[in-house]
């Protein structure tokens, strides 16, 4: 659409099929991850070597399509054998009702905290902050929706929403604390930890379910398809 | 992945099957050499300031990204869960290379970086962005930008 307008455009391409349909006038095929176009983080002559591949197809005169493919892998994409979590908890137990899953996440995030802490002065940054509510807040606003309850925050328009957030919130904390020591581990290494591993995760396959089987509608779109990945969707 | 074999059902089918819009055209703009291009990011990652609301679900809008915002205060607001985020955590330049296309102007490859950049939610229906294309387009001309990297997820 901006070429259309007079502009040049370079593509970093992260699915084969929709180039393919599309034809734009110049694309990096690349072999990463969805969410990760340049490939590997905190590497910088890596996302140099991607970026200019696609801006050296803007000198290139022979279109109206160019695609080319990045030949790497980045180096994260391969599990690392001798990868040790940053943060060690206990098993995550068997909650039932809402006051034990909110007791037992209470007690996991005090374990999680020192750690993300870590994370924060490491890389200084955090992406946690889109939930509208402080991680204090969290476990006792996400478990009122086992009770079936609906709250919300200012920060957003509806429960549904709200929860949404605070599950991305969630998965940032963690995600971002399990990191904090070393090179960076696989993303397939750090989403199983977290969906097998925590109460955090299996909290949220919870709501999951507690979300399909409301009333509300919103909710139950939103839960279905936002909360959990579905290779981690129990069977 | 991107390898579609390495993406889990129904994930996958649904990445290659999406509709995508088939172009009549195929333009194809010519420019000057790189050191001479004022380069601009556009993601699909539905980026926003710390703080901002996060875009809807469908938004079809389309949202501008500063080159002054800090890096640590951008946040990802795509809905979908899809993505990996585990890289995005560490460096925000795996999915928006802000400070690789600042390095590559300082050391004179590329010509300058755009004032400023743009996001859209890249899971919208192309149809509905028709109005945010045409609003980037025009932003873009007036900032003489020259070179757009187009950053999906």
């Amino acid at each position: 659409m901006l070429e259309e307008r007079g502009l040049p455009t370079t593509v970093l391409a992260l699915v084969l099929p929709q180039v393919e349909k599309t034809r734009p006038p110049r694309a990096v095929m690349t072999p990463f991850m969805l969410g990760r176009p340049l490939g590997e983080p905190n590497d910088p002559a890596f996302q140099r070597r991607v970026l200019m591949q696609a801006l050296g197809l803007l000198e290139r005169t022979n279109g109206p399509v160019i695609l080319e493919h990045f030949p790497d892998d980045n180096p994260s994409w391969f599990d690392r054998p001798d990868w040790v979590p940053a943060v060690t908890l206990p098993a995550p137990g068997n909650p039932v009702t809402s006051q034990e899953w909110q007791a037992a996440l209470q007690a996991e995030l005090a374990l999680v905290f020192p750690v993300w802490e870590r994370f924060k002065a490491r890389f200084g940054r955090t992406t946690v902050g889109l939930s509208g509510q402080p991680p204090e807040a969290w476990p006792g606003f996400a478990t009122a929706f086992l009770d079936g309850e609906l709250p919300t925050v200012p920060a957003h328009a509806t429960p549904a929403l709200a929860l949404r957030f605070l599950s991305d919130d969630l998965k940032a904390l963690y995600s971002e604390a399990v990191q904090a020591d070393g090179g960076p581990p696989s993303a397939r290494q750090i989403d199983g930890w977290f969906w097998r591993q925590t109460v955090a995760g299996q909290l949220l396959i919870a709501l999951r379910k507690t979300a399909m089987a409301s009333e509300n509608n919103a909710l139950k779109t939103v839960g279905g398809r936002f909360f959990v990945p579905a290779p981690f969707v129990p069977a | 992945m991107a390898r579609l074999e390495d993406i889990p059902e129904p994930t996958r089918t649904a990445v290659r099957e999406i509709p995508c819009p088939a172009f009549e055209t195929t333009p194809f703009v010519t420019g000057p050499r790189l050191s001479e291009r004022r380069v601009a990011i556009v993601s699909s990652a539905a980026l926003i300031h710390r703080g901002d609301k996060p875009f809807d679900f469908g938004s079809g809008e389309c949202r501008a990204v500063p080159s002054s915002w800090d890096t640590s205060d951008i946040l990802m607001s795509h809905v979908s869960i899809n993505h990996d985020r585990n890289g995005y955590r560490r460096d925000l330049n795996v999915l928006y290379p802000i400070d690789r296309l600042r390095e590559l102007a300082e050391e004179g490859v590329i010509g300058s970086v755009a004032d400023t950049h743009y996001t859209v939610m890249g899971s919208t229906d192309p149809a509905a962005m028709v109005d945010a294309a045409n609003s980037i387009a025009n932003a873009l001309h007036a900032d003489l930008v020259n070179a757009i990297v187009l950053c999906p997820v």
